[in-house]
């Protein structure tokens, strides 16, 4: 008899259970945010509109889910052993996740290893890194963003002429040592847009590629370059600056001279850039959407933390603006960060 | 003790061996059946009962939370309003100011302007425009860019075609150097004089976010609800995520939002319920959209969810297990009859119930014992018959050789025959031959009535030597009692009585008449002497053993008496009617029964 009223106890249970289980609809799965998670940043550098805009994506996303965001980067985007060094301090600081825009490709790779041999997920943001142990990576494909520069540029000059490219390298005793070694050390999305700019404008046989120049990531020295190109060049007929550094240097220089008869397509998105776009000194540039991706990478960390599997890639892509399309509202919501 | 009865009564059930289906016949019993039916219908009632409580409860609970929230939403709205018509004061009063001064260019007017702008913070920037696009007044003063494309822009176009403010959408102004700034934008066509000629032109007036900002910061709806405005368009005005918005990060469902001026509804496009509040401010068109978590907001419902899922598994456990204790105390006297019972079935009669329970089970418990005593009344009563029965016919075997009674007739021969009395040594000897015949009978109790009279009248004969003319006899039967069966040896006894007590002691001649007759299906036998009669206690007590002759034959009237009973039944036997000094008579009576065989008959009829 006990038997049979433990089990009909039992079910009677099952069934309240069941009962009540399906009255109170269980809510959907999203990120929890109860625990404060402890995430490392880590940029090419502590300046500039764009490295900002990254971090004030982060810091949304830091807001939005709890999480005790960490930003380092050192003063210029060549400075490796500095980055190394911070990569470094937050392993030893024990971060739950390590996000990182790497300012060399190979330079970088070993730490990520280390980092992930203290089992800490490596988040890859805007520039990748030469290790098999990156989580994730989130950011636009350069080579893209290359041939987008490059197609426009082309566009501008009809099909025919000199141009002068001014991309950027955290190594400049590369140049210097002239030796070409296998490894490569420059960061990767330079490297990558370097690539697609002169894929594409290797189509076009009467349009010359008579110049790169590598500047650090200093203003500037961007704008030294740009002379001395310049003056190397006097036929030169446009300019492609690849990342924002540069093109800020180098608009500088041509705005200064006055030299409207040079087209100039730029990289990223910062005011200046804008103003320089509208007064007719820049004809276009490439933007990335570095929100997104100071955003996404801190959400895809604080996700992998709680164990919800992410893409090994996020493309937050790429656009190019000129003026005619910069105040096109979808447009301005990219260029402009909406500070209150 | 118990194997002896049980060897007793055969017929009795034995014990069963195995206990085949005791799994199914436990479901069955009271006590399951009670608790289950007690335990669902209570458990059944009380879900019942939560569930339309909860139900009520909850509903209660989120009309209540869309209240509140509608009431926030009304507040915020209110509060945007007032807002929107401050700004709209502050337009006409800039408005006035430039039209009422002389020159759009004189410093007065651009100092007043500074004032204005200074007095509030989230005053971006004053500027006149003429129709064609070109500046004529601007405060803070700034250079400003190229490529403008201002005849694009909706606060440039819209003016030209109403005559009211018009307010537009979230834009970067882009005209001015040194800034782009996130503003909303105020303008109109107004009039200002120029070098004492009255203008047309188009006053911009820029507003940035940091009010709506705070307004909207304000709203508390749960922990993670917020509030946003959308213009006219659809386009987000604010939002607290909106760079997340506008980088394409998040994405707010503003379709339904659009069609309703004022609505509140129940969202689920996300994934999880939302409560969305709709207000429309009149003034701009913007509508005030309020969103909050479902789960957040209906704490209430949370509340009575956690405390159901407490309080219902708790009822129905004190349910349970009150059905169980209460079925328990009902079907325990019951099981506990049933076991007794059980144990009366395996043969202790002497087993006595004394269930107490309710009323009905008391009762029976009552009534089964009485019917337990009947029981063992009966059984010792069919006990005792049994030992009465072997000793009587014990008596009966011992009194068919009695010696006494041999020696008493062989002495009458004796005397007989000295006297030389050989014929009438003859008739003795010849009776006392068939006496002892028919008192054997080869063993059988039961003879014919024929037999039983021979038996009887040998007897008599026998005695009749021995007291000398003392007495006569008369036999008398119908001829159809004859073949009637009858216990043997039932009249020798009652006629020795007679001779013994009745009429040996009488100076007169006794007369023992013995008559057979068959009454209503009853033989009746009817022994009467005219001896000396008893009084009547002796004749109260002659049927109880008490009276008891030392020298008879050995077989008392009490064993006729007993024995009648126990072959025929507690109503027949014998029955005495006496006087002193008159006489006695005893009468026999037992149903008529006829034998089949007619052996003993025939046999009798011989004798005869």
């Amino acid at each position: 008899m006990k038997r049979i009223r433990v089990w009909l106890t039992l079910l009677l249970w099952i069934l309240m259970a069941a009962l009540l289980s399906s009255c109170l609809e269980s809510s959907s799965p999203h990120i929890a945010i109860d625990k404060t998670r402890n995430i490392h940043m880590i940029v090419k550098m502590n300046r500039g509109d764009y490295w900002n805009t990254v971090k004030m994506g982060a810091e949304a996303a830091a807001k939005e889910f709890n999480v005790k965001l960490t930003f380092k980067a050192p003063g210029t985007e060549s400075d490796v052993k500095e980055q190394i060094a911070m990569v470094e301090d937050s392993i030893k600081g024990q971060a739950d996740v390590i996000i990182l825009a790497a300012s060399s490709y190979m330079g970088l790779a070993q730490v990520v290893d280390k980092a992930a041999y203290y089992r800490i997920p490596v988040i890859s943001v805007d520039a990748e890194v030469g290790s098999a142990r990156v989580t994730t990576y989130i950011g636009s494909s350069g080579y893209e963003a290359g041939q987008k520069s490059a197609k426009r540029l082309v566009q501008l000059l009809n099909g025919s002429g000199e141009i002068g490219v001014l991309n950027f390298t955290n190594t400049p005793d590369k140049q210097e040592s002239g030796s070409e070694s296998d490894i490569d050390y420059g960061a990767r999305d330079a490297d990558e847009r370097e690539k697609g700019f002169l894929n594409y404008v290797a189509r076009y046989p009467s349009v010359h590629v008579v110049d790169i120049s590598y500047t650090p990531s200093v203003t500037s020295e961007a704008e030294e370059l740009t002379r001395l190109m310049l003056i190397k060049h006097p036929n030169l007929r446009g300019i492609a600056a690849l990342n924002e550094t540069a093109s800020q240097g180098a608009a500088a220089v041509l705005r200064e001279r006055g030299l409207r008869s040079i087209k100039m397509v730029a990289f990223d998105s910062s005011p200046t850039m804008m103003e320089q776009i509208q007064e007719g000194i820049v004809q276009a540039t490439v933007i990335q959407n570095p929100f997104s991706n100071g955003y996404l990478a801190v959400k895809n960390a604080v996700e992998i933390l709680q164990g919800i599997k992410v893409p090994e890639r996020v493309d937050t892509g790429t656009k190019l603006i000129d003026l005619d399309n910069m105040l096109w509202p979808e447009n301005q919501k990219l260029l402009f960060p909406f500070v209150r | 003790m118990l194997k002896e009865r049980a060897n007793f009564f055969p017929l009795r059930p034995q014990r069963r061996g195995t206990r085949r289906g005791k799994f199914t016949s436990r479901l069955l019993s009271i006590q399951v059946i009670l608790t289950v039916t007690l335990t669902s219908i209570a458990v059944l009632v009380t879900v019942i009962v939560s569930f339309a409580l909860y139900n009520r409860f909850a509903k209660t609970a989120e009309e209540n939370a869309s209240l509140n929230m509608q009431q926030i939403i009304e507040q915020v709205n209110y509060n945007l309003g007032l807002y929107v018509n401050g700004m709209r004061n502050i337009y006409k009063k800039a408005e006035q100011q430039i039209g009422q001064n002389a020159a759009i260019d004189s410093p007065m007017l651009q100092e007043s302007l500074s004032t204005l702008l200074e007095s509030r913070e989230d005053l971006v920037s004053f500027a006149v425009f003429t129709p064609e696009g070109r500046l004529v007044l601007d405060v803070p003063s700034a250079p400003m860019r190229r490529n403008t494309r201002m005849g694009e822009q909706s606060w440039f176009i819209a003016p030209k075609k109403a005559g009211d403010i018009s307010f537009s959408q979230p834009h970067v102004q882009n005209l001015f150097k040194k800034r782009y700034t996130w503003v909303v934008s105020m303008s109109k066509m107004i009039a200002y004089t120029d070098h004492g000629t009255r203008k047309k032109g188009i006053l911009l007036i820029d507003f940035n976010f940091r009010t709506i900002d705070e307004l909207s910061k304000q709203v508390k709806l749960g922990k993670r609800g917020y509030a946003y405005i959308l213009d006219s368009l659809g386009n987000i005005v604010y939002h607290p995520q909106q760079q997340l918005i506008y980088a394409g990060l998040k994405y707010e469902n503003v379709e339904p939002v659009l069609e309703y001026a004022y609505r509140s509804y129940l969202d689920e496009s996300t994934g999880e319920k939302r409560f969305i509040t709709v207000r429309t401010l009149n003034q701009t068109g913007w509508k005030i959209v309020g969103v909050a978590y479902y789960d957040e907001i209906v704490t209430t419902k949370r509340d009575l969810n956690q405390f159901m899922m407490l309080f219902l598994p708790l009822s129905i456990l004190c349910v349970i297990v009150v059905s169980v204790l209460l079925s328990a105390r009902i079907a325990r006297p019951i099981s506990k009859l049933e076991r007794t019972v059980q144990q009366v079935v395996e043969g202790d009669l002497n087993t006595s119930i004394n269930v107490r329970g309710a009323y009905e089970v008391e009762q029976l418990s009552k009534r089964f014992n009485l019917m337990l005593q009947r029981i063992r009344k009966l059984m010792d009563q069919i006990i005792y018959e049994q030992e009465t029965k072997r000793k009587g016919e014990l008596e009966v075997l011992q009194s068919q050789i009695n010696p006494h009674f041999l020696y008493n007739t062989l002495n009458s021969v004796i005397r007989l025959a000295e006297r030389g009395k050989n014929e009438e040594v003859v008739t003795m000897i010849q009776s006392l031959s068939k006496f002892f015949r028919i008192s054997l009978s080869k063993g059988k109790n039961i003879i014919t009535l024929r037999e039983e009279l021979d038996h009887i009248r040998h007897y008599l004969v026998i005695q009749s030597f021995r007291f000398k003319n003392k007495f006569r006899y008369e036999i008398k039967a119908q001829p159809e009692v004859l073949n009637c069966l009858t216990v043997k040896l039932i009249l020798q006894p009652i006629v020795e009585n007679a001779l013994y007590h009745g009429i040996e002691m009488m100076p007169d001649e006794g007369l023992i008449e013995i008559a057979a007759e068959l009454r209503n299906g009853l033989v009746v036998i009817t022994v009467r002497d005219n001896g000396l009669g008893m009084s009547g206690e002796t004749l109260k007590g002659i049927l109880k053993g008490g009276v008891k002759s030392g020298s008879g034959s050995g077989v008392g009237v009490r064993n006729v008496h007993e024995r009648i009973r126990l072959y025929y039944g507690r109503e027949y036997g014998l029955s005495f009617e006496s006087e002193l000094e008159e006489g006695t008579t005893v009468t026999v009576a037992f149903p008529a029964q006829y034998g089949d065989d007619g052996e003993t008959a025939t046999e009798g009829a011989k004798s005869l």
